[in-house]
């Protein structure tokens, strides 16, 4: 019942993570939840999404000896997936007669979620329906605004580990995320940005 | 000598841009409830034995599409080598005929190559047939053509 995972995954330590990655099923473990849930908000489809967590974890695999620690393994393993992701759109783009999106997550299924200390069914009602509203504006955003958005609203990362993750600038990172904020606003409960 | 405010001095503080406030901040931290929970029901269970595995048939099958693609790539070329090669032979003579003629001297040359040609005395195995021709100029009439008249014609010349 609206039971939250826990995405407080402390940064490594030098040492520590290129230890970790010794032993991979515990890192799969660690981050196969965090990893899947960028997916599914990225693309919208959980097969896919399990599909593509699946392949990151390969190429981190393979990639093993390039990670040097410099960065929290969460966002070496977020930036492959982010990768991954752009890869799948594009092709996804250049094979536009196929439909891609037999398994697309049902926003009903996303509203399903039950709120806690909702005191009325109506007020639960009202609370699924904003959700719902807030992943269909979600969907429209461009790419580089939903990866923002997702990463800081669902993943809760500081402006540092989006930037360090997607390769933009801070003050870029702000501007994607300010935008967003604006649209998913706009869009999804119809309020002027003034309110920000 | 006002200035027009930039896009980035009109964002909000990162407090405000990172937490919103109010019913929109509420509505947020319920979407993130919302996906996490979505999530979880598809990742609580523990990963299966091979879980890899399907990654790794997909990594196969899509270094094979390449290596298939790069070899029918590379014999459509070697298929279409030979062929440009033969439309640059074939193309060549004609080129090269209208590059080296010279108007005017390379003609009169020519000519003169035919004339010396047509103009060789008929060989005497041939001069029966020459005797046949004259012979049939002075007794055929105006009207009519004799049958065999371009094949004389030819040995006579």
């Amino acid at each position: 019942m609206g039971h939250m995972v826990s995405t407080e995954l402390p940064p490594l330590a030098r040492a520590e993570s290129v230890l970790e990655l010794a032993d991979f099923d515990e890192v799969v473990r660690l981050y196969r939840p965090r990893i899947f849930r960028f997916l599914m908000g990225s693309l919208g489809d959980r097969d896919l999404a399990e599909s593509l967590t699946q392949d990151c974890f390969l190429k981190a695999y393979t990639a093993r000896h390039q990670f040097r620690g410099d960065s929290s393994l969460a966002t070496w393993l977020t930036r492959i997936a982010l990768n991954l992701v752009r890869d799948h759109l594009r092709n996804r783009r250049m094979r536009f007669w196929q439909k891609t999106r037999d398994t697309a997550l049902d926003i009903v299924d996303v509203g399903e979620w039950i709120p806690d200390g909702a005191r009325s069914p109506e007020e639960v009602c009202l609370q699924q329906e904003r959700v719902r509203e807030i992943w269909r504006s979600v969907e429209k955003l461009s790419r580089q605004q939903r990866t923002v958005f997702l990463l800081r609203f669902v993943e809760e990362m500081e402006l540092s580990e989006i930037a360090e993750t997607t390769g933009m600038n801070t003050s870029t990172v702000k501007s994607h995320l300010y935008r967003a904020l604006r649209i998913v606003r706009e869009r999804a409960l119809g309020k002027s940005e003034g309110e920000l | 000598m006002n200035k027009q405010p930039e896009f980035r001095d009109v964002l909000p503080p990162d407090e405000v841009l990172l937490e919103p406030s109010g019913q929109f901040g509420n509505d947020l931290r319920n979407f993130r409830a919302a996906v996490h929970r979505a999530a979880e029901r598809q990742t609580s269970q523990p990963v299966p034995f091979g879980w890899l595995n399907a990654a790794k048939r997909r990594r196969r099958d899509a270094q094979r599409r390449l290596v298939l693609a790069w070899t029918c790539a590379a014999l459509l070329c070697a298929g279409a080598l030979p062929l440009l090669h033969h439309s640059k032979t074939a193309g060549a003579p004609s080129h090269l005929m209208s590059h080296n003629m010279q108007p005017g001297t390379d003609d009169t040359a020519l000519l003169e190559q035919v004339d010396t040609a047509v103009s060789e005395s008929v060989p005497s195995s041939l001069a029966p047939l020459a005797e046949l021709d004259n012979w049939d100029a002075t007794t055929s009439t105006n009207n009519k053509m004799p049958l065999n008249k371009p094949e004389k014609k030819h040995v006579s010349q």
